[in-house]
């Protein structure tokens, strides 16, 4: 009951924030210098043909009715075409999706259960040899540039040992996981020691908790006080980290999909940016816009499931 | 009484507590009899917590234990961890000072009540489920049937010590441990809790040991009792010898120390003048309700409704009331942190929330405010002196020199030791730090004070004193004092006028001792049956007046 209260009323709270993205978006884009006209029929056309294209894509228009159309347009679902494929925005944007969505999917795989385990460790004894030493790796994990460590893999375990691909998404689930199994772990490496710090002080903070003395005097046993008491109440903080870090790799898993070569949304961005097709960028903003919104929502659908204080 | 031929349920013999090079307890002997309520008491630090925890296996890593407890014969004190999982919660119960934390605040209170019973007695969920609902009924909370299926934060602080007992009893310990377990309560809420304790007790033979800082509570319910100080026992005997004779000076000081017990000086009578220094009329104060899009219909909340209170010139009144009864709205009212949605407050004639300019700094050097907790109302990156210059140049009355120098002399006023000028908050005790916040809200030369249970937070010794010097200042400098408080005792020992508050609203007004012998409201009558009282050492006096007689 509340929990579906609370979802109307985040829904409700979308509508106003979809508003809000799509004139950003669209701002953004006609601001931006540069002319997509002459992207589409090139530097030395004359005039005239110029202004029939302008005619076309409704660019003479002022502004506001510019926007306008462009409302109506995403109503209908349609969010323009890219000028230089020559295809729906929303095609395009569905098929570059999927290798940033499993990617994304597999480097969650891969973290959630690491950083589980690390930060137990170190947080079972604070600034002991474990606890140092998961800190000391986690730190050079994270200042190592991303970028970097991807070159690196790629030439060590792609070239020299042979053992994974460097390249591509492959075809099927088997060769998918296969094929991005090194991005993935390359950007496992970073994520991981961001959410195992924060687990980790969440962990001791909820060690040394009232509840936890008053479930240690009606003698619970450890593992029952770790796993039913302990572990709930402090997974709230990384939770709501990992929702931003998932919004963030959806949107900005770039530098390593450029590295490994995936045909993911990362990489379409940086073409679409390069080579100014405006709505393909336009539409993009849109997509992580709205990713981001529906991470944070099932976030906070999460914490409501967990903790009954914010199903209010 | 511990003389009985009966073997003792719990025997502790020269327990001795440390951490690492500190010896938080030493040597603290006491015998237990089956079905007995026995007493702790002591201020913060005294070592009558690490002592219980002791008693539970419950001593943090860090901690080394020696001697010996023995529960009907048995030695507890290293018992592997195995071993004490069997006793904890089976043999001996605990429940705690702060209901709210020590609640898991994820599940269900009849999970957490059928917790225990699941544990040990090997049964089922449902029927664990099922004995927590009576369980509950039997603590007292109506409709257990609902209840059981409620969060914690659903239950008030009353509710939630009564989950707390429940769960304690469940599996029908011989022996409860109960630290400090009404501190943190209402008075009204902690009689309750008083009265079910000693109803388990009677009914099932429950021995319980009461840990509290309040020798009034302890002297209520237990029928010994232990002073500790320092981690030693420094007295222990029947609580009727104890309070009545008491030996050691300590003691002394305790029982000198309980509110109402040593007469202050019979309250100025006030100047009989037409115009009162601080008059407030038919106030009400509402705050909105947060807006909730579509599904919204939480109403707005009435904080306080229809209050009048007139305090003169010199005078000292004082606000009773429980936690939630508007009593602090009241306050921040009056020195315009909220805005009444209704009424008048007027201050020497002046209309106070219409104020601005000149006239609301004027306004600000005349009335001050004293809060409850001393440490979160000091800047703590500031020292204690300069806490208490800051007002002083911040209002042009002095440059920053002279303005340190009145500092200087505002803290010898309140009695803090030249030594601490320098340091910052963290570094004092909180009565120190409460002498600060005195020092800090006179140093503009106020005409009235505005206290707001600024002595709820400190030790019964130090909040005499702080009460002491309170009314020493008060009396000096003539100013109108409105003291606020929960605590019925103290505001009557120290006030000539009271205003009982309940639920933004002022129930009953009089004179101190009027009220407090009389009392008409049916609220200030069970707030006044809920004071409990120390068997009284002089004799003669009747139970409910006694203070008040001894302080005319």
């Amino acid at each position: 009951m509340n929990v579906l209260s609370a979802l109307v009323r985040r829904l409700l709270q979308l509508i106003g924030v979809m508003i809000g993205i799509a004139i950003v978006s669209f701002l953004m884009v006609h601001l931006a210098p540069g002319d997509p006209v002459s992207l589409l029929a090139g530097d030395r056309t004359n005039p005239a043909v110029i202004a029939g294209i302008r005619h076309q894509y409704g660019l003479d228009l002022p502004l506001w009715r510019q926007f306008i159309v462009y409302v109506g347009n995403l109503m209908h679902g349609d969010i323009g075409r890219s000028l230089r494929f020559q295809q729906p925005v929303a095609e395009l944007i569905v098929r570059f999706m999927w290798p940033t969505l499993f990617l994304t999917g597999y480097v969650l795989c891969l973290a959630i259960p690491s950083t589980m385990a690390l930060a137990v460790i170190a947080a079972r004894r604070p600034g002991g040899f474990a606890d140092q030493t998961i800190r000391a790796i986690g730190i050079v994990g994270l200042a190592i540039p991303v970028f970097w460590l991807g070159i690196m893999m790629s030439r060590l375990f792609g070239v020299t040992l042979g053992w994974f691909p460097v390249s591509g998404y492959g075809v099927g689930v088997g060769d998918h996981l296969y094929h991005l199994f090194l991005p993935a772990l390359s950007t496992a490496i970073w994520l991981v020691p961001v959410l195992t710090q924060s687990l980790r002080a969440a962990l001791i903070d909820g060690t040394n908790a009232d509840f936890v003395t008053a479930a240690r005097a009606q003698s619970a046993s450890e593992r029952e006080i770790f796993w039913k008491t302990i572990l709930p109440n402090s997974v709230l903080p990384t939770l709501n980290l990992l929702g931003v870090m998932v919004a963030f790799l959806i949107g900005g898993a770039i530098i390593v999909e450029i590295v490994y070569a995936v045909p993911g949304l990362g990489s379409l961005m940086i073409g679409a940016l390069l080579g100014r097709d405006y709505y393909v960028v336009q539409g993009l903003a849109l997509v992580f816009a709205m990713a981001t919104v529906a991470v944070t929502l099932i976030v906070d659908l999460l914490t409501a499931f967990i903790d009954p204080r914010v199903r209010v | 009484m511990s003389a009985g031929t009966k073997p003792p349920l719990l025997r502790v013999e020269g327990l001795g507590v440390s951490f690492a090079a500190v010896r938080a307890v030493k040597a603290v002997s006491f015998e237990l009899q089956p079905g007995e309520i026995l007493g702790i008491v002591g201020e913060s630090g005294s070592g009558k917590s690490v002592t219980c925890r002791a008693l539970m296996g419950l001593l943090p890593g860090a901690a080394h234990a020696t001697g010996s407890v023995t529960l009907e014969g048995r030695e507890l004190l290293g018992l592997s961890e195995q071993a004490w999982c069997a006793i904890r919660g089976r043999e001996i119960g605990m429940i705690f000072q702060n209901p709210a934390s020590h609640l898991d605040p994820l599940s269900r209170i009849g999970t957490q009540v059928a917790a225990p019973m699941i544990r040990h007695l090997g049964i089922g969920r449902r029927e664990g489920l099922r004995r927590a609902t009576a369980l509950l009924d039997s603590v007292g909370i109506r409709q257990p049937e609902k209840r059981v299926h409620s969060y914690p934060h659903e239950f008030s602080g009353g509710m939630k010590q009564r989950a707390m007992i429940a769960a304690a009893i469940g599996c029908g310990p011989r022996l409860l441990i109960a630290d400090e377990p009404t501190t943190a309560l209402d008075v009204t809420v902690q009689a309750r809790i008083l009265e079910l304790l000693r109803r388990l007790n009677e009914e099932r033979g429950l021995a319980i040991i009461f840990i509290s800082h309040d020798l009034s509570v302890i002297a209520d319910i237990c029928s010994r009792v232990i002073v500790m100080r320092g981690g030693e026992v420094v007295e222990h005997g029947p609580v009727r010898q104890i309070i009545g004779q008491p030996r050691h000076a300590y003691t002394r000081l305790l029982v000198d120390s309980q509110p109402g017990r040593k007469g202050f000086p019979p309250p100025l009578p006030a100047a009989d003048i037409a115009a009162p220094l601080l008059s407030v009329e038919d106030m009400s104060v509402v705050f909105p309700a947060r807006r909730r899009p579509l599904i919204g219909k939480a109403a707005a909340f009435q904080a306080l409704d229809g209050v009048t209170i007139r305090v003169e010139a010199g005078e000292t009144v004082g606000i009773v009331g429980e936690s939630g009864s508007g009593k602090s709205t009241l306050a921040r009212t009056i020195v315009r942190q909220n805005r009444p949605s209704g009424g008048t407050v007027r201050f020497d004639g002046e209309d106070v929330p219409a104020l601005s300019g000149k006239a609301l700094a004027r306004f600000r050097r005349r009335v001050q405010m004293v809060f409850q907790n001393p440490y979160d109302s000091l800047n703590p990156r500031m020292t204690v002196t300069d806490a208490v210059a800051e007002p002083i140049w911040r209002h042009g009355l002095a440059d920053r020199r002279s303005a340190v120098k009145q500092a200087q002399a505002l803290l010898e006023m309140v009695e803090l030791p030249s030594a601490l000028r320098e340091r910052k908050p963290h570094q004092l005790s909180g009565g120190q730090c409460q002498r600060v916040g005195l020092a800090r809200a006179l140093a503009l030369k106020p005409q009235m004070l505005v206290a707001d249970e600024i002595t709820s937070a400190l030790d019964v010794t130090t909040q005499a004193q702080i009460l002491q010097l309170l009314i020493r200042l008060q009396r000096e400098r003539a100013l109108a004092l409105l003291y606020i408080s929960h605590d019925l005792a103290v505001v009557a020992g120290m006030c000539r006028r009271v205003y009982v508050f309940k639920e933004g609203r002022v129930v009953e007004t009089g004179m101190a001792d009027e009220v407090l012998s009389a009392p008409r409201h049916p609220y200030t009558q069970e707030l006044v049956a809920s004071l409990s009282h120390l068997a009284p050492a002089t004799a003669g006096t009747s139970r409910p007046t006694g203070n008040c007689h001894e302080s005319r």
